[in-house]
Formats: C-alpha cells, sequence, structure tokens
C-alpha cells in the first residue's frame, strides 16, 4: 500500500533549488555585459557596450567608408559622446530613439560594430 | 460636452442600476435569502463520490493501459486486484448516506 | 462622442466595484439575492466596456482626431485595417481591451458554470469584479481612451513597424490568452475562499484554461514570426523582455497544466497547483506591466509611463493576497495521498513541473536582473542571448526527453523493467538517427546533435502509442484501420490530443535547433552584375527599383537566386520611408523552400549613390518547421478542447448526484 511519508518531493524540490542557486550565483557574479552611460565611457579600454539616446542628425552611411556617424546622450543627463557605427543598421534606428551600442573607445570616439535599439514603448505617446 | 451624451450616458447607469437591483425589485421579501451551502454531510458524500470517480477512472485508465500493451500482464494482475478493492470500498461507504427527497430540489430550480 | 465613452467607463467601473464588494459580502454572509445582484453587476459591466469600446472604434474609423488617441496613433494615409486595429496599439487603448476581454469572458465563465459550481461561484464573482475594478480605475482616472484636445490636421500616424497583417491578430490573441489566464485563478481562488470546494471547478474551468493557454502559445509564436519577418535580423526569438513577458506565464501555465492532471487523478499536488496559478496569473499581469511601462528601457524610464507603478502595486496586492489565501486554507489544500515511487507518471509530472518553472524563474531572472542590478548597485547590464540559449537547452532537454518518457510509464508505480521494455523500440530508433546525424555532418552543433536525437526518441515513443493505441481498438471493435483510429482518438481526446501537441513542440524544436546551430550568412557589397554564395545559393545582383504605396516610398534591391545551376526565380529586399512617421524600416526578402523547410533570408542593408547594394543573406534551415509547429500545436489543442459526450453525460450525471445534496 501507499508509502505514509515521501521525502522524494522534498528532496527533488530542494536539489533543484539549489542547482538553480548555484546557476543563477555564477551568472550573476560572471553574467551580464556592464552597460555603461555615455558619461561613464572614459578611461575603459577594452570592449564595453553604451547605452544612450540618440540625438542629433545621423550623418553617413553604415555599410560606407565613413561609416555611420551619430551622437549618443546620457539618458538622465547631458553628457555626450560621438560614435562610428558599421554594420546592419537596425528598423527602429532614429534621433531620439534608446539605443545600446558595442565596442571600443578610440581616439574620443566610440567605433562600435553592434548597435541595438530597445523596443520603443509602443504603447506611450509620440511626444514622449 | 454634448447633450447626446450626457442624456445617453445617464440612461445607461439607470439601466445599469435597474439590472443591479432587479434581484431585489423581483423579491421584495424574499422568505429565503440564503446562499445555498453544505452540510458536512453532503461534503462527506461529494468526497465519496469523487473518491469513487477517482478509484473507476483509475480502472479505466489501467485496462486502456493494458490492452495497449503499455502495461505487462504481471503488473496488471498486481494492480488491478487493489484498485477495484478501492473502487468497491468508495461505492459501499456511499449508500448509507442516501440523497434527502426530491420534492425540495424541483423548488430551489424553479427559483434559480 | 468622448462623453459617451467616458461615462461608459465610468459606469464600469461602478459596476465591477460593486461586484467586487457586494459579492464579496454576498459570498462571506451567504446572501443569495445579493449575489445575484453582484453578478448582474459582473454582466452589465461588460455590456457597459462593449460600448465604451465600440465608442473609440467609432472614433477610430471616423478618423475623429479630437479623441487624443486617435490623434497620436492613427493619420488619415493609414489603411483602414491598421486604423481600426490601432485600438489597441496604444497604452489605453490596450487596457481597454484588457477589461472588455476579462468582463467578457468573466461573464462567460459564471454565467456558463453558476448553477455547477455552486460552493465557488460566489467568490468567483468578487474576484472577477476585483480584478476588473483596477483595470477600469486606470481607465477612469489615470489612462483614460477618451482625452479630448484641439483636433489637429492629421494624427501622427501608427510606428511603421506595426503595419504588418501581423498587427491584426497578434495582439488579440495575446490577450486572449493572457485575460484568459484570470478564470482559472478566480475560480482556483474562488475555491480556497469558499473553503468547502470539491474538485469539480477544475473539470468545469479546464476547457478555458487550455483554450487560454493555446492562445497565449500560438500568440508567442505569431509573435515570433512578425520579429522573424519584419524586424528582419535572420533570427525568430530575441529573448527580448517583451518576448519573455509572454513566454513566462506560459511556461507556468503549461506546468498547471499538467500537474492539474495529477490533481483530477490522484488528489495530490493541491497546495503546488494553487501556488502555480496564482504563478501563472501573477506573470501574465507582470508581462503587461513590462510591455506597458517604460521599464525595460531603464529603470529611470519607470517614471515615463503613467501606469508603471500601479501595475507593480497591483501584482504585490494579488500575490499578497493569494499568497494569504493558500496559507489560510493549507490544513484543506494539504492532500492524504502521497507520492509512491520516485518513477511514476506522477513523478514525471513532477519532473515536467520543476523542469518548466525553473526555466520560467531563470527567464523572470534575466529580464528583472538589470533593472535589480542598476537600481541596486547603480550599475546597468544588460543579460543577453548566450545566458537564456544557456538554460534552454540545460532545461529544455530534460523537458524534451520526458515527453517520451512520461506517457510510457505508469501510474503509482513503474516497474524500471516495464518503463525500459517500454522505451526500447524509441530509444533504438532514436540511437540510428543520431549516428545518421552525426555521420550527415551535424556534430558541429554538439547540443544540436543531442537535441535531434531526443526528438527522434520523443517522436518514435508518440508514434508508437498511436500504433499500439489502434491496435488494440482495432482488435477490440474490428473494422477497418482508420476507423480504429478516429474511434481511437474521439474516445481519448485528452490523451490523443495531447500527444499531438508534444509532437508539436518536438517539432518546435527541431526547427530551433536547425536554424540556431546550422545556419550560415554572408555579407558583402554587391554592384551590378555581382553575385554573392551563401550555402549551396548563388544571389546575383540585378538592379534596384522604387515604388510609391499609399504611405510609404519603397525601395528594393532585385536579385535572381540559383541553387546547382537550377534558376528559383528573383527576390526583392530593400526600405520603405514612411511619410507621416518620418522612419525607415527594412523589408526583408524571404525566400521559403517548403521541401527543405528552409528559407533564404536576404537583408539589403544599404543602396550606395553609386548603384551597388550592400546585402546580407543568410541561409536558416528548418525554420519553417517552426511555423508548422505552431499549426500542429493549434490542432493537438483543439482535438483535447472538443466537446466530448461521453465526458459531457457523465459529468451532468455527478452534477445530478450533487443537486441532490441541494438544500432543503
Amino acid at each position: 500500500m501507499a508509502r505514509r511519508r515521501s521525502p522524494a518531493r522534498l528532496v527533488i524540490a530542494l536539489s533543484v533549488a539549489a542547482a538553480l542557486a548555484i546557476f543563477l550565483v555564477y551568472t550573476a557574479l560572471a553574467g551580464g555585459t556592464p552597460s555603461l552611460r555615455p558619461s561613464q565611457v572614459a578611461g575603459h579600454d577594452g570592449r564595453v557596450s553604451v547605452a544612450g539616446k540618440v540625438v542629433g542628425q545621423p550623418s553617413g552611411t553604415a555599410r560606407g567608408p565613413e561609416g555611420l556617424r551619430f551622437t549618443i546622450k546620457d539618458v538622465q543627463g547631458t553628457a555626450t559622446l560621438p560614435v562610428v557605427y558599421r554594420g546592419s543598421v537596425p528598423d527602429l534606428f532614429k534621433t531620439g530613439r534608446d539605443v545600446s551600442v558595442e565596442g571600443s573607445l578610440q581616439n574620443g570616439v566610440f567605433v562600435a560594430d553592434k548597435l541595438v535599439t530597445k523596443c520603443p514603448s509602443k504603447y506611450t505617446n509620440k511626444q514622449s | 460636452m454634448d447633450v447626446l451624451a450626457v442624456a445617453l450616458g445617464a440612461l445607461l447607469a439607470v439601466a445599469a442600476v435597474a439590472f443591479v437591483a432587479r434581484p431585489f425589485l423581483a423579491e421584495p421579501d424574499a422568505e429565503d435569502d440564503r446562499l445555498a451551502g453544505r452540510t458536512s454531510a453532503e461534503q462527506e458524500r461529494l468526497e465519496l463520490l469523487e473518491r469513487r470517480d477517482r478509484a473507476l477512472g483509475a480502472l479505466k485508465e489501467l485496462e486502456f493501459d493494458h490492452r495497449t500493451g503499455k502495461i505487462a500482464d504481471a503488473d496488471y494482475e498486481a494492480s488491478v486486484g487493489p484498485l477495484r478493492r478501492e473502487a468497491a470500498e468508495a461505492m459501499r461507504a456511499l449508500e448509507p448516506l442516501a440523497p434527502p427527497a426530491r420534492a425540495p430540489v424541483e423548488k430551489v430550480d424553479a427559483r434559480a | 462622442m468622448p462623453g459617451l465613452g467616458s461615462a461608459a467607463l465610468v459606469v464600469a467601473f461602478g459596476l465591477v466595484a460593486y461586484a467586487a464588494v457586494a459579492g464579496g459580502y454576498a459570498a462571506h454572509r451567504g446572501r443569495r439575492r445579493l449575489l445575484e445582484s453582484a453578478t448582474n453587476a459582473l454582466f452589465a459591466s461588460f455590456a457597459s466596456v462593449l460600448l465604451a469600446a465600440l465608442v473609440l472604434l467609432a472614433a477610430l474609423a471616423r478618423h475623429d482626431f479630437s479623441f487624443a488617441y486617435v490623434a497620436s496613433h492613427t493619420s488619415r494615409e493609414l489603411p483602414l485595417g491598421y486604423t481600426l486595429a490601432s485600438f489597441w496599439s496604444g497604452q489605453e487603448g490596450s487596457l481597454l481591451l484588457w477589461l472588455l476581454v476579462l468582463t467578457g469572458i468573466g461573464s462567460a465563465a459564471v454565467a456558463l458554470n453558476r448553477r455547477l459550481i455552486r460552493t465557488v461561484i460566489p467568490w468567483t464573482v468578487p474576484i472577477l469584479g476585483a480584478i476588473a475594478s483596477f483595470f477600469a480605475l486606470l481607465l477612469v482616472f489615470v489612462a483614460s481612451p477618451f482625452a479630448t484636445q484641439v483636433a489637429p490636421a492629421d494624427g501622427a500616424g501608427m510606428n511603421p513597424s506595426l503595419q504588418n497583417p501581423y498587427m491584426l491578430a497578434h495582439p488579440p490573441l495575446l490577450y486572449l490568452g493572457y485575460v484568459g489566464l484570470t478564470i482559472p485563478f478566480a475560480f482556483a481562488m474562488g475555491a480556497l475562499a469558499s473553503g468547502r470546494a470539491d474538485e469539480r471547478w477544475i473539470i468545469a474551468t479546464r476547457r478555458w484554461t487550455l483554450a487560454s493557454w493555446t492562445f497565449l502559445g500560438f500568440a508567442i509564436l505569431l509573435g515570433a514570426k512578425w520579429a522573424y519577418e519584419e524586424v528582419g535580423w535572420g533570427g525568430w526569438y530575441a529573448w527580448d523582455p517583451v518576448e519573455n513577458a509572454a513566454l513566462m506565464p506560459w511556461l507556468v501555465a503549461t506546468a498547471y497544466l499538467h500537474s492539474v492532471m495529477v490533481q483530477e487523478k490522484k488528489n495530490m499536488l493541491r497546495v503546488w497547483n494553487a501556488v502555480l496559478v496564482a504563478g501563472a496569473f501573477c506573470l501574465s499581469l507582470f508581462g503587461t506591466f513590462l510591455t506597458r511601462s517604460g521599464v525595460i528601457n531603464s529603470i529611470h524610464s519607470f517614471t515615463q509611463s503613467s501606469i508603471g507603478a500601479w501595475f507593480l502595486g497591483f501584482i504585490a496586492v494579488v500575490a499578497a493576497a493569494s499568497t494569504a489565501l493558500i496559507i489560510y486554507r493549507l490544513p484543506l489544500l494539504r492532500s492524504r495521498t502521497r507520492l509512491e515511487s520516485l518513477v511514476s507518471r506522477e513523478a514525471a509530472f513532477l519532473y515536467n513541473n520543476l523542469f518548466l518553472v525553473a526555466f520560467a524563474l531563470t527567464v523572470l531572472w534575466g529580464v528583472i536582473y538589470p533593472l535589480v542590478s542598476e537600481a541596486v548597485r547603480g550599475v546597468a547590464v544588460t543579460v543577453g542571448a548566450p545566458y537564456y540559449d544557456f538554460f534552454a537547452v540545460a532545461f529544455g532537454l530534460p523537458l524534451v526527453l520526458l515527453m517520451g518518457i512520461g506517457p510510457l510509464v505508469a501510474w503509482r508505480r513503474a516497474s524500471l523493467r516495464a518503463v525500459g521494455r517500454s522505451l526500447l523500440w524509441p530509444a533504438g530508433a532514436a540511437l540510428i538517427v543520431g549516428i545518421l546525424l552525426l555521420l550527415a555532418g551535424a556534430g558541429s552543433s554538439p547540443a544540436g546533435l543531442v537535441g535531434y536525437t531526443f526528438a527522434a526518441f520523443v517522436l518514435a515513443a508518440i508514434a508508437l502509442e498511436f500504433v499500439r493505441g489502434t491496435r488494440a481498438r482495432h482488435a477490440l471493435g474490428g473494422g477497418s484501420w482508420p476507423a480504429a483510429f478516429t474511434s481511437l482518438v474521439g474516445r481519448n481526446r485528452r490523451r490523443y490530443g495531447g500527444y499531438v501537441v508534444h509532437a508539436a513542440i518536438v517539432l518546435l524544436l527541431v526547427g530551433a535547433v536547425g536554424i540556431g546551430g546550422f545556419g550560415t550568412t554572408q555579407e558583402g557589397k554587391l554592384t551590378q552584375g555581382q553575385s554573392v554564395e551563401v550555402g549551396d545559393y548563388t544571389l546575383t545582383y540585378l538592379g534596384s527599383e522604387q515604388r510609391r504605396a499609399a504611405n510609404s516610398q519603397e525601395l528594393r534591391a532585385r536579385l535572381a537566386v540559383s541553387r546547382g545551376g537550377e534558376d528559383l526565380g528573383t527576390v526583392l529586399a530593400g526600405k520603405n520611408r514612411y511619410f507621416a512617421e518620418q522612419q525607415t524600416s527594412n523589408e526583408v526578402a524571404i525566400r521559403s523552400d517548403w521541401l527543405r523547410a528552409e528559407d533564404l533570408f536576404v537583408i539589403a542593408d544599404q543602396f550606395n549613390p553609386d548603384g551597388s547594394v550592400f546585402v546580407k543573406v543568410i541561409v536558416n534551415p528548418l525554420v519553417n518547421l517552426i511555423w508548422l509547429a505552431g499549426l500542429l500545436f493549434v490542432a493537438g489543442a483543439l482535438i483535447t478542447l472538443w466537446p466530448d459526450a461521453r465526458e459531457q453525460r457523465r459529468l451532468a450525471r455527478r452534477f445530478d448526484e450533487e443537486g441532490a445534496l441541494a438544500r432543503a
């Protein structure tokens, strides 16, 4: 007949929870690419990712010899950073959008080879 | 704000209130305003009903699994006995708790 | 008519608030007429919200720009379909859609089950009313779709990436899924609140839960197809927070669907199920919150949206209330049956649940970790695809394996020997497939190879189930084999419909692994007449073309496609420039080869003044299996959902027996 007590469930749950906790701690410490603001980029030598808002008018073309040149600014602040990007330009890229670029700082200009636009809130008014 | 909108809005509000108040308007003083609850005897019977249905369902599934070859004959023989006993027990336990007389059911149904 | 719309919403708010308060009091004190009144209020609220919805629709159709909502989301040039679809493209409109669906299906669920679940309905009504009150509150006081302004000459138009037929289908289907999860939640909590629940509410709401889950799953795939075609980066799922927002409740709902079967048959896992259904509902609210507030961009843009804080507060309240109710009713929920063996179908369901919930939690962590990190440490991080892909493989592969093993294991206790014997053929088939694939070069992606082997295992196991079942049915009833097959499925819709759904998921896996692990990419600049080779395709740039559409200027590059010398026609890829919105969108060319289920994906990145074009060409193997899987998924779900006359009769008999217990 049925065993009165079965610790099976508890054991399974605890072991899975433990494994999960280990994974999460691991990823929390080692995972996730640091995403900087334009004001924080100066001084970083290696490859970083920078998030900001596109301001002004972009010039050039991403597939051209000069690359696509634009400026990003701190989302909450005034610090700006000039960016040169070569690669595919995603659909949603335009002035006023929040973007994330990945690359490195070279001679005061951020040279990027990855560009991602954040999904704009389709649900907020056009004005914002 | 245009008058038509206000008038229609008011009409809507009145209709809503009327519909919401309907149960009270239909029966201004109801002798029995109690919401049907369950006595513990009824609850017990219901649980037995469920136990019986679960046992019968398990039997049916066992038969099916056996017929489709998922459960070997030996395992089937081992399991079918206890399951049949369980179902029989549940059905036996239901007999003493016979349902109450039919008449009250009709009265409630007419009102529901 | 904005005044009428606002009035309708105010009336609706009053009605649902009444339904919540009066219904709660009536359920607590056992007042019949008051409960009926509260139920009427719920029904009436649907009518009121419907009126408000019609007002908005009419305003959209008329291009009435005195409605601020109409002005900010449509323009005169916008085709009618998209104009009407902008009902749900904006925040206020989508909240109204939420409320409409909620009051609609809530009323239907209550009306259809009023006589059947007498103890639970009294509590379900106030719970539904309370949830609806939140949305009505937002609509009346915080985000009204009926705000007015001086009508401008033309509206601001719709975001070009939304101008796609998918916009007509994806959001409503998604909402039917999200909102639909409210029904099992409301009934489950109602059952807990009443304290005297039996399990019939599970049977009665089973189809509602299944339908919502199906809508949600299908909507997720539809969204993926939309992203594949419209955003056009070559992939189908980007692990974007907005995508994950819908995935999380779906995963938990899947877990719930499975474990509720165990509760129905074995009267076990009741506490766990209550937690699961509350979790699924909270995640569906959380998903709505993620896509409404600007919180996914950055925690600082949280304040940009007016409703983010409200949503968070509501989720906290729902979570707290559900937890309190579960703890309060813990004695009632504690089951008397225990898990007998770690090798049993109950255990398999439990493992399935653990993996699904673990996966949902890792996705959740991936979504909120950036926000937590920024709030706590001030350092923003991004969680990318590698994190999600790792866990998708880590949890997905065992889940696939369980899909194959689970159905072959008996309830209560299965002998390892019996399980081993059942697994023999499918395991053999899987091994053969694995070796063949390895020889064909699939070893380039080890995870992919393992995935395919498991997929073969599950498909073989499912096929075996159908074969054995049909054979048994044929032995019983004679007749032709097709007749035996249809009779088998007809009599066991839940089981075999479930198998079809499993097969669909496996198909999805095969497609996902194909596109993820075995694709090829090539990019470069092409002058007219120049060719590029990708996989076994050759593309030659023929020239560029321009065309003016209703609200955009279309620029396309025409490329000739050939494979192995055979001419496969031409494809057009390029960009659209939208006038009103001042935006450019990529319009990719997708050439689907249905025989190989693969796609040739062409992105024309840039048109240079010298007539040359910059292209990126991708070959996505097996990607079309993903979309096929979506259709198979719905087919399987339909089989499971189909009304079963025999089951109805059985349930009716049970309800009669209960009805015979009705009060004097």
